[in-house]
């Protein structure tokens, strides 16, 4: 009998987690590692290795060959351009605390697309080979230029057979142009809600005025488009973060029950003191408590709560093929089948791309509108867009569920080819996938509860989650 | 029921006839089609060029556009394909090298060689039709079979099968043919009851049964074929299914769906049914299925129920059990006359015995 290489990690209640390149896992003992790493196998330990999955006879049975088809599915295979970021204009009519680079003055000149701009970004849309489109606008606020927006929907929908739009906006001042862009079935609408409403306030709106304005145009924007074609963020600030049961309370009424937390990213000087304060460490503290009070209050029935990103993790721990995500995955291709324009006509490969450039730090552009994506440029980057080869990852059990993030690396590292256990996005992971492992492994039938509406079944069996003695 | 045969006044031919049945007016009726003449009193009566073929019970509006199998000399004619059903069948032999325990359809020495009507009736079928292909088991004639799948599929971009087979027969060197059909175009549905060889084997009465069906797996799997996995739950089995779940989600990731089946009280299934029927509608005696599929589909694989009724699939998992059993053999109980889930039920089989089958069937 052959087994498939093993990866393992100590578990937070001293178990060792096992897994394999296809993302075959279990967790077992010291002792069993002791023969695993020895060539002592007995032989219950192969009979549970084989029956889950990590060994095989001979090359091409079926054992082999089921192993290689996991394996091979976990591989994300980037399609054709199908999904592009567009920021119309960097101009906000809020001036949020967090967002002082990405924007630019309402009342300023020169932060718009330019009627040639546009042309060209119809020209560009219409030399695309894929049938279906995902078209994202992004800013600043991308509604102050609905004119440019209509324009761009009005071609998609007669270019393409299938085109989808979301309008990320704050939606602040909202006029029958406005409205009418919004009412559209094929739009869907993506914002910001802090947390709560004095957070929102603190952060984003900061005058009554406006805190009103925002929370009734909520309101409206729910009753005429419905709970299904509105999704919403909080940002938390890490040193001032709303208390977790208000923000669900928050969320909850306005019908939203998937809810992607995400801290505050702080860019240049802010990000090293910052970093200085071991946000990281906080941050996680604050996500877990998020978790925690949303696992009970799924356990009392009614409607329920995930956050997003978690559940993410959670199936790609379990599944393949999950790749619907374009910060996890594996490899992950800069430049394949998504890009984002800027307000300049300018490519690149991710918003932080565009962020960090925006202030300084390295040009992450990837060519521009007029003369096309630099491939020499995405060809040096992509050179690392899987985490395969990786010398951390491939002793990491979390190898086959997580991804790579070039650009964050950059962003944070200021280079991509230093150990992967260092950075950010490795602790950040390290500590999702502990997260979902230890979940998965427990025994506390109210966890059970959150993890089978999670999974999307009425009930998840403790046999998912195999354990060798 | 609905008849799959009809009395026919015998033809003067000496050749078996595939034709399609017409309406009086069917504009693009071709020189194939018997084309509707009118009833006299039961009989329906057709021009099949030039001869009278006369059609007992079997009024047009019933079986316009059917594709109809006619032998010399014989009173019968086979209904191949009817146009207004989505559960067509055609029976590619009656020879078997497994004798399931609940086989619904115990093989017999006998073998006609029918592929050169099918061929003619897929011709003749109407648009995108679904056509089933069973036994016996096919795949003993894989050569003819292979022909007639890659002719009918060029022939009929529209039309799809669904194959029935034990899976005993497929070598290494039928991966290329396997390959080059499309793999939306044929669906192999494949039996496997246990993740223990020696249970499997006993189930299916053939020694190292299970092994043989593993190495075919590899094979299917390498070319990519769209295999739907068929377990019938039934009293010898059901421990094991979790244990199988697991073997499905480790060395069958590549099928496009598990369906876990109810027993036809038909055939074998009719003379070991007291041994086989697992009422599933009893206490506790869901919970492996229902821990097998939660298994499989938290694993992203999907898995159906196959021929349970209803009310007899606790409410969480009644969305997999589709209707499933075939119209011309489906029927309902008088608990069914009032029950708001009929029009999505699969009811029973024809042949279900009432006395001996599910404790907990209740309208809902
Ligand atoms: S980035 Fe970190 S968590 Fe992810 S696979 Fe590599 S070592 Fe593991
Ligand atoms: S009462 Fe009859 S129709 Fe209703 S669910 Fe049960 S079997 Fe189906």
């Amino acid at each position: 009998m052959n087994v498939w290489p093993l990866k393992f990690r100590p578990t937070h209640d001293g178990a060792i987690l096992f897994a394999d390149d296809a993302g075959g896992f279990f967790r077992s003992d010291g002792a069993f590692l002791d023969r695993y790493a020895l060539g002592a196998l007995t032989g219950s330990d192969r009979e549970f290795l084989s029956a889950n999955g990590h060994a095989f006879e001979t090359e091409g049975d079926l054992d082999h060959t089921g192993f290689a088809y996991r394996w091979a599915s976990r591989q994300a295979a980037a399609g054709d351009l199908a999904y592009v970021i567009l920021v119309p204009t960097l101009r906000c009519n809020l001036a949020c605390s967090y967002c002082q680079v990405s924007r630019a003055d309402e009342r300023a000149r020169g932060h718009d697309w330019t009627e040639e701009t546009l042309k060209a970004v119809i020209a560009f849309l219409d030399g695309l080979k894929t049938e279906s489109i995902k078209v994202e606008f992004q800013g600043g606020e991308p509604l102050l230029r609905v004119d440019l927006l209509e324009r761009v929907r009005a071609f998609c929908r007669r270019r393409f057979k299938s085109a989808e739009f979301v309008v990320c906006t704050n939606l602040q001042r909202l006029g029958a142009a406005e409205w009418a862009f919004i009412d559209a079935p094929d739009t869907f609408v993506s914002t910001s809600i802090d947390g709560n409403v004095a957070t929102h306030r603190a952060q984003r709106t900061i005058t009554d005025d406006k805190t009103e304005e925002f929370f009734s145009n909520l309101d409206l924007a729910l009753e005429r488009l419905g709970p299904g074609r509105i999704s919403a963020l909080p940002t938390i600030d890490v040193e001032a973060p709303p208390p977790a049961a208000s923000v669900l309370d928050t969320y909850a009424r306005y019908g939203i029950r998937s809810i992607y937390l995400r801290p505050i990213n702080y860019q240049g000087f802010a990000r090293k003191r910052h970093a200085a304060l071991n946000v990281m460490d906080r941050w996680n503290a604050i996500y877990r408590e998020f978790v925690d009070l949303m696992i009970e209050r799924n356990a009392e029935g009614g409607e329920t709560f995930e956050e997003y990103y978690l559940v993410h993790c959670l199936r790609r721990v379990l599944r393949t093929g999950q790749d619907g995500h374009v910060d996890l995955r594996n490899p992950n291709f800069l430049g394949r089948d998504y890009l984002v324009l800027d307000h300049d006509g300018r490519f690149y490969p991710t918003d932080e791309a565009r962020m960090m450039t925006r202030i300084g730090q390295i040009d992450l552009s990837v060519g521009d509108i007029f003369s096309g994506l630099d491939t020499s440029k995405l060809d040096a980057l992509n050179a690392h867009a899987t985490n395969l080869f990786d010398p951390d990852c491939l002793h990491c059990p979390y190898q086959a569920f997580c991804g790579v993030d070039l650009v964050d690396d950059i962003a944070r590292e200021g280079r991509i080819d230093g150990p992967k256990i260092h950075t950010d996005f490795c602790r950040r992971h390290t500590f999702m996938f502990d997260l979902v492992f230890e979940l998965l492994y427990s025994r506390d039938p109210k966890v059970r509860r959150s993890l089978a509406i999670w999974a999307g079944v009425p009930d998840l069996p403790y046999s998912i989650a195999p354990e060798h003695a | 029921m609905i008849p799959l045969r009809f009395k026919v006044d015998p033809l003067p031919v000496d050749e078996p006839i595939v034709t399609r049945l017409r309406a009086a007016d069917a504009p693009d009726a071709g020189p194939f089609d018997a084309v509707f003449l009118g009833a006299d009193g039961p009989v329906s009566e057709f021009d099949l060029a030039g001869f009278p073929l006369r059609l007992h019970d079997a009024p047009i509006e019933d079986v316009e556009d059917d594709v109809i199998l006619v032998l010399p000399g014989q009173a019968s004619a086979h209904r191949l394909i009817r146009a207004a059903s989505p559960h067509n069948t055609l029976l590619v032999t009656e020879r078997c090298d497994q004798l399931c325990l609940m086989c619904s359809q115990p093989p017999k020495r006998h073998h006609v060689d029918m592929f050169p009507h099918f061929r003619e009736a897929v011709r003749l079928a109407p648009r995108d039709v679904y056509i089933g292909l069973s036994g016996g088991e096919p795949t003993l004639f894989k050569e003819d079979l292979f022909r007639f799948l890659l002719d009918a599929i060029e022939a009929r971009p529209d039309v799809r099968f669904h194959i029935l087979t034990n899976g005993q027969h497929f070598e290494e060197s039928d991966v290329e043919t396997l390959a080059s059909i499309p793999h939306d175009r044929v669906l192999w549905g494949i039996p496997l009851y246990s993740h223990v060889p020696a249970r499997h084997d006993e189930i299916v009465v053939k020694p190292g049964a299970f092994d043989r069906l593993m190495r075919s797996f590899a094979i299917l799997a390498r070319a990519g074929a769209a295999i739907e996995l068929r377990t019938v739950v039934m009293k010898p089995n059901a421990p094991d299914l979790v244990a199988l779940a697991r073997l499905v989600t480790t060395r069958l990731p590549f099928i496009s769906v598990w369906a876990l089946m109810q027993l036809e009280n038909i055939g074998y299934g009719r003379k070991n049914w007291n041994d086989l029927f697992l009422d599933t509608s009893a206490p506790d005696a869901f919970a492996p299925i229902a821990e097998a599929t939660d298994l499989v589909r938290a694993r992203g694989i999907q898995a159906l129920l196959y021929n349970f009724p209803l009310c007899t699939v606790p409410a969480a998992y009644r969305s997999l059990a589709p209707r499933t059993i075939s119209d011309w053999k489906q029927r309902y109980l008088d608990a069914c006359t009032t029950c708001s889930a009929r029009g999505a039920c699969s009811g029973f089989f024809e042949w279900y015995p009432d006395d001996r089958g599910f404790s907990g069937v209740a309208p809902l």
